[in-house]
């Protein structure tokens, strides 16, 4: 897998770069700028583009505008963003063309090694990852009376699970249940929230991630 | 307040206080007639400018009895502000600031029924009279004391029968007569010491009592110029907490999620090759150190406790200790000033010094603040070898942005070869 980091960060950039090599990663360019970071692409011609939300010159949105544009260079790149913090505005622009081979996580989730490597897997295989805390939030916004507040406790953890890109066995697994477990969970939300059943993965996440969106506007 | 003078002024009351005390009153009296005459002087200017303004309002009055001075009235009202706003300059340089009025009205109704016009030519009748007439005297008391406080020493040039200076007309034979004369004049000084300031008061009474905007007015001006002022701080203080915010994000916050990544690096090459875990949790544990490192600095750029506790200067002169280039401080500021300003002054110097003790290799640096009018300077100058700028990474990057934020001024002077000069102006903000 080869992969292109854009982090503005020294120590951060050497850090994911030195942690990702000890995993046998190819890590062909690291690039602390947008416009270093969309020459490395078009140079290197990366599988998976590793990319900080906060660049120069401003430290705001940079990081998606130049995800977006490499995207928009290449579509089959996978794009892994990485913020500070989370930004709903960020995830809706991020996943304006489309979830497949989208990650949107929080800088810290990196640590978790085993969790990261994953989603940087799942990524570059073609689907999702959407950080917990995106759908938390979303969850904390919602009003009391929104269809959001129907699920139960344990319907919230499938629904911010499966926002996470997670598979059926991969939410059985983290959950403690069995897959048939998950599956009933997973109709009774589509049910709740008046969307149509569908198992496959990305169609899913952008299912979701549309609810969450129309929950805000509407809130 | 922390004014701080090196010369000491504590002698009023320890012993040989009475004769001190007595100099003191002989030149407080002093200072407050020069200042009188000077008021009155000034006073007269205005005064002169008002009976012009009223001599023009009276032909104008005349002419309008007749039918033929109308037009001329909004002309009138201009003559008439003119003396007003130069009585109000005067008046603001003195002491209480009075705000110019807005303009005169066009129309001849809007002339005759603008409240800021009719006290105006209230204060033109009263200032061009009465105003003068004490403007004259106070200019004259001063002059014919000097005049016979002289006149002993040159009586015997002039013929007998001339007389002395001013009302003084009797005959004036030899020295006694003459030092009569003195006597008078010492009558006269007295006159302007004793009378000087009340006259200058009196005087200034009717420009302070009816210059002033009318109450309604006033609190009206108040509230444009608070609410200007609000939004200016306000605007300073969201660029103030976007500064915070950023130096958390990218500072604080980045060095720990590098402490979290190698963390994780770490647990993974554990299994394979410990003795490279160590290496790399060791990087781990400087990021951590960094991390702490940059908290503190953003927690001291916020508001260094030590300003509460002890004042600018004192806060300064602990800066100063903790240099480690020998560092003179020098503080003359009257009253504190906003606590964001101190705060911003202090870092200044903070970060200023920082950089000599670290990057000038000078052998001495001084500190100045100083405040003059609404603005606070403060000034960094050392000795070392120059060549600083924004770009090196410094933190002179961070003065810089600190302030702007409060919309001061920022100017760095360091050729090559040094000295370096660093020079910042905020605005008080009271």
């Amino acid at each position: 897998m080869r992969i292109v980091i854009a982090e503005d960060d020294a120590l951060l950039r050497e850090g994911l770069a030195l942690l990702l090599r000890a995993e046998a990663l190819d890590v062909v360019a690291t690039t602390d700028s947008p416009t270093t970071f969309l020459a490395a692409v078009d140079e290197f011609r990366p599988d998976v583009a590793i990319v900080d939300v906060r660049m120069p010159p401003t430290h705001t949105n940079e990081g998606i505008v130049a995800a977006v544009e490499a995207r928009r260079r290449r579509p089959d790149l996978a794009v892994l963003v990485l913020s500070a913090y989370v930004e709903q505005a960020f995830a809706t622009d991020l996943l304006a063309g489309g979830a497949v081979r989208l990650g949107y996580l929080l800088k810290e989730r990196v640590g978790r090694v085993e969790e990261f490597l994953a989603a940087l897997h799942r990524v570059a295989d073609g689907g999702t990852a959407i950080d917990p805390e995106v759908v938390g939030q979303l969850f904390a916004r919602s009003r009391p009376d929104s269809d959001l507040s129907r699920l139960s406790a344990r319907e919230r953890d499938v629904l911010a699970l499966m926002a996470e890109g997670l598979g059926n066995t991969a939410i059985a697994q983290r959950l403690f249940v069995t897959d048939g477990a998950v599956h009933k969970h997973i109709r009774s939300i589509f049910a709740k929230l008046g969307l149509a059943p569908d198992d496959r993965a990305d169609r899913r996440v952008t299912a979701v991630l549309r609810y969450l969106e129309d929950a805000q506007r509407r809130s | 307040m922390p004014r701080r003078d090196t010369v000491g002024r504590a002698t009023a009351a320890g012993p040989g206080g009475r004769g001190s005390t007595v100099r003191r009153y002989a030149r407080r009296g002093v200072r407050m007639s020069v200042d009188a005459i000077e008021h009155l002087v000034g006073g007269l200017g205005t005064a002169i400018l008002a009976l012009a303004a009223v001599v023009m309002l009276v032909l104008v009055a005349l002419a309008s009895v007749v039918g033929i001075g109308l037009p001329m009235v909004p002309s009138a009202a201009k003559a008439v502000r003119l003396a007003a706003n130069r009585e109000r300059a005067r008046l603001s340089r003195w002491d209480r600031d009075l705000p110019l009025p807005p303009p005169v009205p066009t129309g001849l109704r809007g002339v005759l029924h603008d409240p800021w016009v009719r006290r105006e030519a209230a204060f033109v009748a009263a200032h061009g009279t009465v105003g003068f007439g004490l403007g004259v005297l106070g200019l004259s008391l001063p002059i014919s004391a000097v005049q016979n406080l002289l006149f002993p020493l040159y009586y015997w040039v002039l013929p007998p029968e001339a007389g002395g200076p001013g009302f003084i007309d009797w005959r004036i034979d030899g020295f006694p007569d003459a030092l009569v004369v003195g006597l008078i004049g010492v009558g006269w000084l007295a006159a302007t010491v004793a009378l000087g300031p009340t006259m200058a008061r009196l005087q200034a009474l009717p420009g302070r009592r009816l210059l002033a905007p009318p109450r309604d007015v006033d609190t009206s001006l108040r509230i444009a110029e608070l609410t200007a002022t609000r939004a200016a701080a306000l605007d300073a203080h969201a660029v103030e907490l976007r500064r915070i915010e950023r130096s958390l994000h990218d500072g604080a916050q980045n060095r720990l999620v590098a402490v979290t990544v190698l963390l994780g690096a770490a647990r993974r090459a554990m299994v394979r090759d410990p003795a490279r875990a160590v290496e790399i949790l060791d990087r781990a544990h400087d990021s951590a150190e960094l991390a702490l490192a940059e908290l503190r600095s953003v927690v001291r750029s916020i508001l260094p406790p030590v300003l509460d506790d002890r004042g600018l200067a004192a806060a300064l002169d602990g800066l100063a200790a903790g240099c480690g280039v020998p560092c003179t401080v020098q503080v003359d500021v009257a009253g504190r000033c906003a606590a964001s300003v101190e705060s911003t002054a202090y870092f200044v110097v903070a970060e200023a010094l920082t950089n000599v003790a670290r990057h000038s290799s000078a052998a001495s640096a001084a500190v100045t603040v100083h405040r003059s009018g609404d603005r606070l300077h403060v000034s960094v100058v050392d000795d070392g070898r120059g060549g600083a700028s924004d770009g090196s990474g410094s933190g002179i990057g961070g003065i810089r942005r600190r302030v702007e934020a409060h919309d001061g001024r920022f100017t760095l002077t360091s050729p090559p070869g040094g000295p370096t000069t660093l020079l910042v102006e905020l605005p008080c903000g009271s």
